[in-house]
């Protein structure tokens, strides 16, 4: 009936896989406690007895009574543990095997294999954490590079969400005041017209609007930069995402036209998650899956934070094909890579009259010049990159569309008041924002307002 | 026990008033009890019905069949709107009562009424047979049946007045208090708390320097509350404006602890929208001076009602601070302002129909669930007395949501929140708040009208008329154009167009309804020549935007309402439910998701895990 599922006791190897120095193991459920002291045999004269957060020292041992390895382990109460639920933390030395023993005991007791992101919601379904810090976990958990992890950081110890809260605060003052012009109409309170309000609003406006913009940074940070290959067929772009890669991953053979859908992959690029992406050449005609390909190959040249646009200098039109490129491709963010440059004979790059748009010469043959696009992506990269020291950085997509509603409603607020606008409507768009932004952190807009007006304004007759 | 009357209603204020009249208007018989049979619906506070907020309950109360806004339309002395210049959602009817005339317009209308009896004496037990109230004994050992039973005490269950040190027994002054009522509540296992509320002193308007005062005259033409009215316009009487002075604030303030509201001798909580002159003083210290309204108390009589000086000072400084104020040096106070302790019913006590969970076909409305205000009560007392017919012919209860009445956001909001201080309403309490206007409260509940038979045929009909020609009026608003140039005044907020829908000049932003429907009607021809039909269309027009944008709101709003939780929902056996979740809603007994979400300190998690649940728990049940 109601209960089912939740009277289960979940498992799972907390730290990640690889040799480490230790490994960790959770156990969650109401169980918990009861499957660690039928393993665990203290080698210490102390105390049978687990004590909430007192980490003991033992062996841990299997049910056919051998020593699988010398563990410490801790238990925390239901309420107050991580998911709410009661819970045992298990620490054995590291090695997949060891740890992976060690679960399988637990789950022949009759535990069941967590699935990926259970603890963390079973710690928002115990309302141990807000939506906002459940996301930020989710965060940590997919983190796999250093800044990621710091912005996810940042997160979870609040000063986002302190921010966050912050604004909202702000946002309600200004609301009480309205509406405290609304229902008192006989009090002196003119809160529509009045300067403080606007210039109150005028800050949380541009407060939230930083916070959208820092969502590019955000992003960057949370789905990794993203760098588009692109170029006419057969310059050398899945030789160059090869080499980048540091792996054959794609197809690279003479004729043009190899790739014909694009491949995505993720590198760490001087401790930064980058997203590379090799797309199928760009060419007037060619075969229906061909050009299927190259629609693709221009969406994502689109959506990229950088172009890489090879151009193949063996060719003898390269010059005349690469200026029209450039016009048709309308990408401010690109870098123009002269490829095959151990082919061709120097010196003959300075046909190319840049105006702007400087040829870096590379070889994917020689591997000449990759270390210098390497260098020069990860200063590009460095300077779309958010200041993490505050934390301040939005880097949830769901986060940031409510962040935008809000901030579209606060600029109609803003014009409202500024044009005198009826007081009912500037509070219509309020609390359609407050609302946004309570959808972030899951808080509800119950009685504050009230609460506000009645404690700075002396109301009522 | 032999039923005598299908619905008996203790308390004759105006929660028991309405509600003794709805249950007439469906058919039923009903019978008030009360300690004075010729002081139905008095006006215990302010005399005064509207304002911000609560004309809209009134509007709606009309719309519902109810007397209130019939009552004050013939009896009211003076009329205006607040909020004028605002937006037309907050405009927001007042009206000064006679308030002699008042009562006795009331009385009559109920002598009047067919299968009402009005029965004078003091209920003193509520008479419960296999968990079903079937009638009440009065303090004089009198026993009447009945099927149903609402409760509409207002302060008078367990009714203590303080003046200084000195304590009445009473609901009101002069009057007794219901004290063995209360002990029957507490028999019958509710559980009771206690708040407090106050009045000020009243004065003889005859010792007032009236021109030391700022005059407030009523509006023209009279902004009447019903459409069920017909009274012509006349001359009304004005209230005025005063002000306390820095010799108030130091009388005052020198003899906070002789207030019984400061020496610890009132321990429950008043309104915080409705401070005594005391708590004004000590609260907002820094504030010189504060504004009292003075409304008369009718034109019969010379009494004056100080609006803004409540007060439970010993009486002899509430002369003295009386006279500090200006206008008011020579002032002789004729009746003591007091603060009164009451007992209430905190309402999760009861179901959104007002039914209590406790007893079946027992109802309360108005002060004894913790609200304040006659509006309050008198929606309550209506809403109450519909269900209390619905029970005994065992059909579903009414219940109005959120998005259609402020009765609703009231009920709703009583039943999931705690109280902790006597609940009034704010247009700021109603999310949807451009929807629920005073122009379109029969919109919003002309179906429930007439499905309940709570108005006759001819009303509905009249109803009927008036939305179809507003329908037409908003057709024409959208269809026909007119010249920019001929726009006159408001010709320059138009400068590089060269015509312009009467659709768009109405949704034109910095310009009001107010300024654009006297230019409409220069182009008469074509328009109809009802005020009301051109006011309501152009508010329709005016919101229409924002309504629409709100509708998706109100859908998810709908959908979460209708996310029913089953009344013997068990949350003992939901694993993963905070503690403090779990109390809460075994105490307010949500009757569906969205109302579980509305209940103070439950947290979306909370909402989350109680969801997963009941899916689980409908699976089971099929
Ligand atoms: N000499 C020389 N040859 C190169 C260099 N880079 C790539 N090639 C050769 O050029 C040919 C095409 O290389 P790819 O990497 O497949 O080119 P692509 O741009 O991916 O071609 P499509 O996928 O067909 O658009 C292969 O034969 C590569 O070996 C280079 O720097 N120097
Ligand atoms: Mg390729």
């Amino acid at each position: 009936m109601a209960a089912g599922r939740c009277d289960e006791t979940i498992v799972a190897v907390i730290t990640p896989p690889g040799e480490g120095g230790i490994a960790a193991l959770r156990i969650a459920g109401k169980r918990s406690l009861s499957f660690l002291e039928s393993h665990f045999r203290s080698t210490s004269e102390d105390s049978p007895q687990f004590k909430p957060f007192l980490m003991r020292y033992g062996h841990f041992v299997g049910r056919d009574g051998n020593v699988i390895d010398e563990v410490m382990a801790v238990y925390m109460p239901a309420g107050r543990s991580y998911t709410g639920l009661p819970q045992v933390e298990i620490f054995c030395h590291g090695g997949r095997q060891v740890v992976q023993l060690i679960q399988q005991q637990i789950v022949n007791d009759g535990a069941r294999m967590s699935e990926p992101g259970e603890f963390t919601r079973l710690a928002f379904l115990s309302g141990r954490i807000d939506l906002a810090k459940a996301e930020a976990v989710a965060e940590i958990i997919a983190a796999n590079t250093d800044s990621s992890f710091g912005a996810a950081r940042e997160h979870l110890l609040g000063a986002y969400a302190e921010h966050v809260t912050v604004l909202r605060e702000a946002l309600v003052d200004i609301a009480a005041e309205i509406e405290a012009s609304i229902d008192f109409p006989e009090e002196d309170i003119d809160a529509a017209g009045s300067r403080r309000l606007v210039e109150m609003l005028d800050r949380t406006i541009g407060s939230i609007g930083e916070l959208v913009e820092s969502y590019t940074g955000g992003r960057i940070i949370d789905e990794g930069y993203r760098i588009a290959i692109g170029g006419r067929p057969n310059a050398g772009k899945s030789s160059l995402f090869n080499l980048l890669l540091r792996q054959e991953r794609a197809l690279v053979t003479p004729t043009a036209g190899t790739t014909r859908d694009y491949l995505s992959e993720w590198i760490d690029l001087g401790g930064f998650k980058v997203n590379i992406i090799d797309t199928a050449g760009l060419r007037r005609g060619g075969g229906q899956i061909e050009r299927a390909g190259q629609k693709s190959a221009k969406r994502i040249i689109d959506s990229s934070d950088i172009l890489l646009w090879m151009v193949d200098l063996s060719k003898k039109n390269w010059q005349a094909e690469l200026k029209a490129d450039i016009k048709a491709l309308e990408k401010t963010a690109i870098i123009l890579l002269g490829n095959k440059i151990d082919a061709v004979p120097a010196g003959a790059e300075k046909a190319w009259q840049a105006d702007s748009n400087n040829l870096l010469l590379t070889s994917c043959k020689t591997r000449k010049g990759i270390a210098d696009l390497k260098k020069s992506l990860i200063v590009r990269i460095n300077d779309k990159m958010p200041d993490l020291t505050d934390g301040l950085v939005v880097t949830s997509a769901r986060h940031k569309q409510k962040l935008a509603v809000a901030l579209k409603a606060l600029r109609a607020a803003r014009r409202k008041m500024a044009a005198s606008e009826s007081p009912e409507l500037t509070a219509f768009d309020l609390r359609l924002a407050i609302g946004a932004i309570d959808e972030i952190t899951g808080r509800i807009y119950t009685d504050e307002i009230l609460g506000k007006i009645f404690s700075r304004f002396c109301v009522g007759k | 026990m032999m039923a005598e009357y299908d619905v008996i209603v203790v308390g004759g204020g105006h929660a028991g008033v309405e509600a003794a009249l709805a249950v007439a208007r469906m058919g039923k018989t009903a019978a008030i009890v009360t300690m004075d049979a010729k002081r139905l619906a008095l006006m215990s506070c302010n005399p005064a019905i509207g304002g911000v907020g609560k004309s809209h309950v009134v509007k709606e109360i009309d719309a519902l069949g109810g007397l209130m806004g019939e009552a004050i339309d013939a009896t009211g002395i003076q009329f205006r709107r607040l909020n004028l210049s605002r937006g037309p959602a907050v405009w927001s009817t007042r009206a000064q009562a006679d308030r002699i005339k008042y009562n006795d317009y009331v009385v009559d209308f109920v002598r009047r009424q067919e299968s009402v009896d009005v029965i004078e004496g003091v209920a003193g037990e509520i008479l419960a047979d296999a968990g079903r109230a079937v009638g009440i004994v009065t303090e004089d050992g009198r026993r009447i049946g009945s099927r149903a039973i609402v409760i509409a005490t207002g302060t008078f269950l367990g009714g203590l007045i303080h003046i200084g040190e000195k304590k009445i027994r009473a609901g009101r002054i002069g009057e007794k208090a219901a004290w063995e009522l209360s002990e029957s509540f507490r028999a019958l296992g509710f559980e009771i708390g206690r708040l407090k509320t106050g009045t000020p002193p009243r004065i003889d308007g005859a010792t007032i320097d009236w021109s030391r005062c700022e005059i407030q005259p009523g509006e023209t033409p009279i902004p009447f509350f019903s459409s069920r009215s017909s009274r012509e316009q006349f001359d009304q009487t004005p209230c005025h404006l005063t002000y306390t002075t820095a010799a108030t604030k130091l009388l005052v303030s020198a003899n906070f602890e002789a207030s019984p509201i400061f020496s610890g001798q009132i321990n429950s909580t008043g309104p915080r929208y409705c401070p005594s002159i005391e708590d004004k003083f000590f609260r907002f210290a820094d504030k010189e001076r504060h504004q009292i309204f003075l409304e008369p108390e009718g034109n019969g009589t010379s009494e004056v009602y100080p609006n803004g000086f409540s007060t439970a000072l010993p009486e002899e400084i509430q002369r003295q601070a009386i006279r500090t104020v200006a206008g008011l040096e020579e002032a002789v106070v004729t009746q003591p302002g007091y603060a009164v302790e009451y007992d209430y019913c905190p309402a999760y006590q009861v179901k959104p129909t007002l039914e209590t969970r406790r007893l079946e076909g027992l109802f309360l409305a108005g002060q004894i669930l913790g609200t304040s205000g006659y509006e309050e009560a008198a929606g309550q007392g209506l809403i109450a007395g519909v269900n209390a017919v619905l029970q005994i012919e065992r059909e579903p209860g009414l219940v109005l949501d959120r998005s259609e009445a402020y009765i609703g956001v009231m009920i709703d909001d009583i039943t999931t929140h705690s109280t902790t201080e006597p609940y009034r309403l704010f247009t700021s309490r109603a999310e949807y708040r451009l929807a629920l206007r005073e122009d379109n409260a029969r919109d919003r509940l002309h179906q429930y009208a007439r499905k309940y038979r709570l108005i006759n045929e001819a009303e509905a009909d009249h109803f009927e008329r008036l939305d179809q020609a507003t329908r037409e009026q908003i057709k024409h608003f959208q269809k026909k154009r007119v010249a920019v140039a001929d726009l006159g005044e408001l010709r320059a907020r138009f400068q590089k167009r060269e015509n312009i829908s009467l659709e768009g000049l109405l949704k034109q932003p910095g310009i009001t309804i107010n300024e654009a429907l006297p230019i409409i009607a220069r182009f008469d021809g074509e328009l109809s020549h009802e005020r009301e039909v051109l006011e309501r269309a152009a508010i329709w027009i005016r919101y229409k935007g924002y309504i629409d944008k709100q509708q998706r709101e109100i859908e998810k709003f709908k959908r979460m309402e209708g996310a029913v939780i089953p009344a013997d929902f068990s949350y003992d056996t939901i694993a993963g439910l905070k503690q403090e979740a779990r109390e809460k809603f075994r105490r307010f007994r949500p009757g569906s998701l969205g109302q579980a979400g509305r209940i103070e300190g439950v947290t979306p998690g909370d909402l989350a895990v109680l969801s997963i649940h009941l899916k689980k728990w409908s699976g089971s049940g099929e």
